[in-house]
């Protein structure tokens, strides 16, 4: 079975500052994966790498199979836009669209119908339990609720990887822990690796693996 | 408290009596109870007793006890063994982790290893009692939050161990 996910020996730098230092990882379908470490580690740099927000200096990034280095630009960001799903700190979502024309957005960029692309985004709002707010703008709701919206439209595509950077970083414990059970619930159900970078120990003790990373590098990996 | 483990590896270093293993655990945990002789002579005698220390020179006499300990092979391994096993996570084994943690750094043990797996074992009973089916009693989700935040500190205190010591390793 091919993995859901792969980066191998991934080399990032900021002008002078090298971030990572040759990162291998695999993620199975279905897998989670929590990436930990001290700020500046290079975790978040792991993630963008593996969404190709950044594309390395060095190694490659492969999603279900396919080299992202190796595909022409525009089969690159139709497999990033069809079979990545990223949920950000504060959710980013687009502040003058309600929630559900949020979530159906990277079905609309990918050519879906409207109708079509609505009904599937109602869908995951129900799944994530905010069905109710679907024509709400974003400034309207409680971060919780718009992590919620972010998690459904990082799954309305149906991908194979789920990168989550600081999930819950924005919210307080208790909603935090709720968004969480929402993404893992989310991920599970829809089969996809999930991979998220947090400093949040409740965060990481939810996932199979841990990946603690330290000065660019693997610092230990173990099984949870 | 894990008295027997912390002779021997005081005896990793080289035979001693019972004095300089008493002078030593004060000086690894100078802010701890002081180990009291009575303790340290009676777990030198079990862990004789066991196997996991011998006697290799007694002078007699009426002066003070000049009785030489040493550890042997299987004092050596069941240190090891304990040196490798991660704290059961509760509230409260924190102390025995600090102790496990000093005792590996003291007897060059891998540390960075011992803190990695205790770390792994507090992430997996912190996902066990979040998983921990609701039951009626009202009390049982407030011990269980209390649980959750101790062991979520006692995972602060590991990671900031976890790179005081990589950054010592780095410096050496």
């Amino acid at each position: 079975m091919n993995a859901a996910l792969e980066l191998e020996r991934i080399e990032y730098a900021y002008r002078r500052n090298t971030a990572l230092r040759g990162v291998s990882l695999q993620l199975k379908p279905g897998e989670v994966v929590a990436v930990t470490g001290a700020s500046g580690c290079g975790k978040s740099t792991l993630l963008h790498c593996a969404a190709g927000i950044l594309t390395p200096d060095a190694g490659a990034v492969q999603v279900d199979g396919q080299d992202l280095a190796a595909l022409p630009e525009e089969q690159r960001a139709a497999l990033r836009r069809t079979k990545v799903g990223i949920v950000l700190q504060f959710g980013q979502l687009v502040p003058d669209l309600p929630l559900v024309d949020n979530v159906a957005l990277p079905l609309l960029l990918g050519g879906h119908e409207r109708g079509e692309a609505h009904k599937a985004a109602m869908n995951w709002l129900d799944q994530v339990g905010i069905a109710d707010d679907a024509d709400a703008v974003p400034g309207e709701l409680s971060g919780g609720q718009t992590q919620r919206a972010a998690v459904a439209r990082a799954l309305v595509t149906g991908p194979s990887v789920v990168l989550a950077d600081e999930p819950t970083g924005s919210l307080d414990s208790r909603a935090g822990q709720e968004l969480l059970d929402v993404l893992l619930e989310a991920a599970r159900y829809r089969g996809a690796a999930l991979l998220m970078v947090t400093h949040d120990n409740l965060v990481a003790a939810s996932a199979n693996r841990e990946i603690r990373l330290r000065d660019g590098l693997i610092q230990h990996e173990v099984s949870l | 408290m894990a008295t027997a483990e912390l002779v021997l590896g005081l005896l990793s270093a080289g035979p001693a009596h019972g004095y300089d293993v008493k002078r030593g655990h004060d000086a690894w945990f100078p802010d701890s109870r002081p180990l009291a002789f009575g303790q340290v002579y009676t777990t030198l005698g079990r862990l004789e007793r066991d196997g996991l220390v011998e006697v290799i020179d007694k002078t007699s006499g009426g002066g003070p006890d000049r009785t030489i300990y040493a550890l042997t092979s299987k004092g050596r391994d069941h240190l090891s063994d304990w040196l490798n096993d991660p704290v059961p996570p509760a509230w409260g084994s924190a102390d025995e982790v600090l102790r496990k943690l000093v005792a590996a750094i003291r007897t060059g043990g891998d540390a960075a290893g011992f803190l990695a797996r205790q770390r792994a074992s507090h992430l997996r009973r912190i996902r066990e009692l979040r998983e921990t089916p609701a039951d009626d009693d009202p009390t049982s989700p407030l011990v269980r939050e209390y649980v959750v935040a101790h062991l979520d500190a006692d995972l602060r205190w590991l990671d900031s161990a976890l790179d005081r010591i990589s950054e010592q390793r780095g410096t050496r």
